[in-house]
């Protein structure tokens, strides 16, 4: 054939994955899971490292942390073709009690993180819920009692172990994506840190604006340290944006390039990263201290709501207007 | 005993006889119940393999834009070839199925068993070859390799109504003597022809095809990447990840103290400047004591341990477990 005419022949699209179709369901799950396993992470972190002003913010941590693992069920039990199904990943269906484990199935390794990490969980919350005297079931005190007798290191190396599983869940979600045939999520083997990253700070936000709404002042140092925590995490996640970014390279466009290029470079980087460090740098709009934090926070939730909302649905429907997802 | 398909392109009339065969065996209905939409490309009615169709014979015209005929004869050509799920060797689809729903057959065929799917999606992202969609019952769908004919010792309608034999049917092994001969012969006359799934494509393709221009041309991947490939690096960069975000959370909870900043604690400003809406969690906003439970075990224990630690736990045990380092017992 001519170079000629060889140049003229339209190329056909290379195959590759179809989109599995992951809608908002799975955009929820992303961000509550990265929140549920988070506040367990803080709350875990403060119980190691803490001092008794942030015996407040541990029980809040670990009393956020289980009723968002259920969220985080129902949104994926919601995602099902066949939603009845759901236990067909716990257990082999013809051939129950046996267990249906693949650990190099992205999202069987995932369910097993979260039913896991759904027992640490379970039990903080537990811890949580006595420490507050909202239960006062006998047996659940009888239990508490017994946890009371354990040596120490035991029981640092279940909280410990519990954040293992916490990571487990905030990370793999977006390994899970990356094991695709999907153009951008396959190279993208930054995701799972970047979720990870994004989880904690969001996190910290979360738990420094409950701590605020309950009256903390910003200054008060259990606040002080989540929001430094939280600086921390939010400048390590534009660092991992920018590396991402810069590794796919042309690969990169569906998310960085129109409506959702919009939406990512102003939620996600703006909102999300930028504005809560200019915030506690600078007093913008004469609004004092308090109020800035409490923007930070909210702008770093929501920033962390709109980069799943991107890494997620652009790829799968690169040209469908944002208004009709 | 691996079975697959041997498809020569170059003996593709583009008929659909495969197309039909396969819809008529498998009772899978016409797309919008027939309504369906010219797609503009060539005599392709369908566009793509998908939970209603498990064949689908792709039309590659190479002419020039105007259609003139400038280069009849001299390279203007029409490719044709049906493509089919390929019953991969290494098959990204069951490597990612978390249910047991995608299995490998007696006859090395890959299977999804309709009983057990709940329709997670994941295969449908992770074939290479855009094979497996979800059907309305919420299922993934594709070419079973008439897992049902084979069991009763017949060939898949597919093979059986082509009326070329572009599709044969057999052991893989042999097909693939058979398509290497051809091979040897297509080249001898000046065809640049090759077999697209051997070895280095995902392990091998059960369904193989003979072709004679870049893969991309026939919309396959020339490189096709199992999803697992990126699991290992993808888990290891997040562990990474996750020791620098812990690290980083230490450094700035111990910022304080390394300052000089915090000094000692404060007066233990105990648990009741949160208000308690529990039942026994005293009153709202107020500095009731706590109820009688002291702060969960493990709470106190482990703080009485960092107290510890620290060279700092003044107090003896108090009342409770915690020794009153929380303040529970404020
Ligand atoms: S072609 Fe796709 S659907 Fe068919 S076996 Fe290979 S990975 Fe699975």
């Amino acid at each position: 054939m001519s170079a000629e005419l060889l140049a003229q022949v339209a190329t056909p699209v290379v195959g590759h994955g179809f989109a599995p179709h992951w809608g908002w369901y799975i955009v929820l799950y992303f961000f509550f899971g990265g929140l549920c396993a988070g506040s367990y992470f803080v709350a875990t972190l403060l119980l190691l490292l803490g001092d008794p002003r942030d015996r407040d913010t541990i029980r809040l941590g670990y009393l956020i942390s289980f009723p968002l693992l259920i969220l985080c069920a129902i949104l994926l039990i919601l995602d099902l073709g066949v939603p009845s199904r759901f236990w067909h990943m716990v257990f082999q269906s013809k051939n129950v009690p046996e267990l249906m484990f693949k650990p190099w199935s992205p999202i069987s390794l995932g369910t097993w993180i979260l039913s896991a990490f759904g027992l640490f969980s379970f039990v903080a919350f537990l811890g949580a819920l006595v420490d507050s005297g909202r239960l006062r079931w006998a047996p659940v005190l009888r239990l508490a009692d017994r946890v009371r007798g354990l040596p120490r290191q035991a029981v640092v190396a279940w909280n410990v172990l519990g954040s293992f599983f916490g990571f487990g869940l905030a990370g793999y979600t977006g390994v899970l994506v990356t094991a695709t045939t999907i153009p951008v999520w396959q190279n993208a083997r930054l995701l799972g840190g970047l979720f990870l990253t994004s989880a904690a700070s969001a996190s910290y936000a979360l738990l420094v604006l409950l701590l605020l709404r309950r009256g903390r002042a910003h200054s008060d140092p259990s606040v002080a340290k989540l929001a430094r925590a939280d600086r921390f995490t939010v400048v390590l996640e534009l660092l991992l944006i920018v590396v991402l970014v810069l590794t796919l390279g042309q690969a990169s466009r569906p998310i960085t390039t129109g409506g959702f290029g919009v939406l990512f470079w102003l939620g996600a980087v703006g909102l999300g990263v930028v504005a809560p460090l200019l915030l506690h740098r600078t007093a913008l709009g004469g609004w004092d201290a308090h109020r800035r934090e409490v923007i930070a926070a909210v702008c770093v939730l929501v920033g962390g709501l709109i980069l799943r909302f991107v890494v997620v649905m652009s790829p799968q429907y690169p040209m469908v207007p944002l208004w009709a997802l | 005993m691996a079975k697959g398909f041997y498809t020569d392109t170059t003996i593709c009339i583009g008929c659909k006889a495969c197309q039909t065969a396969c819809h008529q065996w498998n009772e899978l209905p016409a797309v919008n119940d027939g309504q369906v939409e010219l797609t503009g490309n060539s005599y392709d009615n369908t566009g793509r393999l998908s939970a209603l169709d498990w064949r689908h014979v792709r039309f590659i015209e190479q002419f020039p834009e105007d259609r003139s005929q400038d280069g009849f004869l001299h390279g203007s050509r029409w490719l044709m070839m049906s493509d089919v799920c390929k019953h991969c060797v290494k098959a990204g689809c069951l490597e990612v199925c978390p249910t047991g729903a995608i299995i490998r057959t007696e006859f090395d065929s890959v299977f999804i068993q309709q009983d057990v799917c709940n329709g997670c999606r994941a295969c449908i992202a992770a074939c290479p070859f855009g094979v497996v969609d979800v059907g309305q019952d919420g299922k993934a769908h594709k070419c079973t390799l008439c897992y049902d004919r084979l069991q009763h010792g017949m060939e898949p309608a597919c093979a059986q109504a082509c009326p070329t034999d572009s599709i044969r049917f057999g052991e893989v092994s042999e097909l693939m003597v058979l398509a290497d001969q051809r091979v040897a012969d297509l080249r001898a006359e000046g065809v640049p022809a090759y077999v697209y799934g051997k070895e280095e494509i995902v392990g091998g393709l059960n369904c193989f095809f003979l072709l004679v221009d870049k893969p991309e041309v026939y919309g396959m991947p020339a490189d096709p990447r199992l999803p697992s490939d990126n699991v290992p690096e993808g888990l290891g960069l997040s562990a990474l990840t996750a020791a620098v975000v812990a690290a980083g959370s230490v450094v700035a909870f111990r910022k304080e103290r390394m300052d000089g900043m915090g000094g000692e604690p404060p007066p233990d400003t105990g648990p009741d400047t949160v208000p308690h809406t529990g039942p026994g969690g005293g009153s709202p906003g107020g500095g009731g004591p706590p109820p009688g439970v002291d702060l969960v075990a493990f709470m106190s224990a482990v703080h009485g341990a960092n107290e510890t630690a620290r060279g700092r736990r003044a107090e003896p045990k108090a009342e409770g477990g915690c020794g009153g380092a929380c303040g529970c017992h404020a």
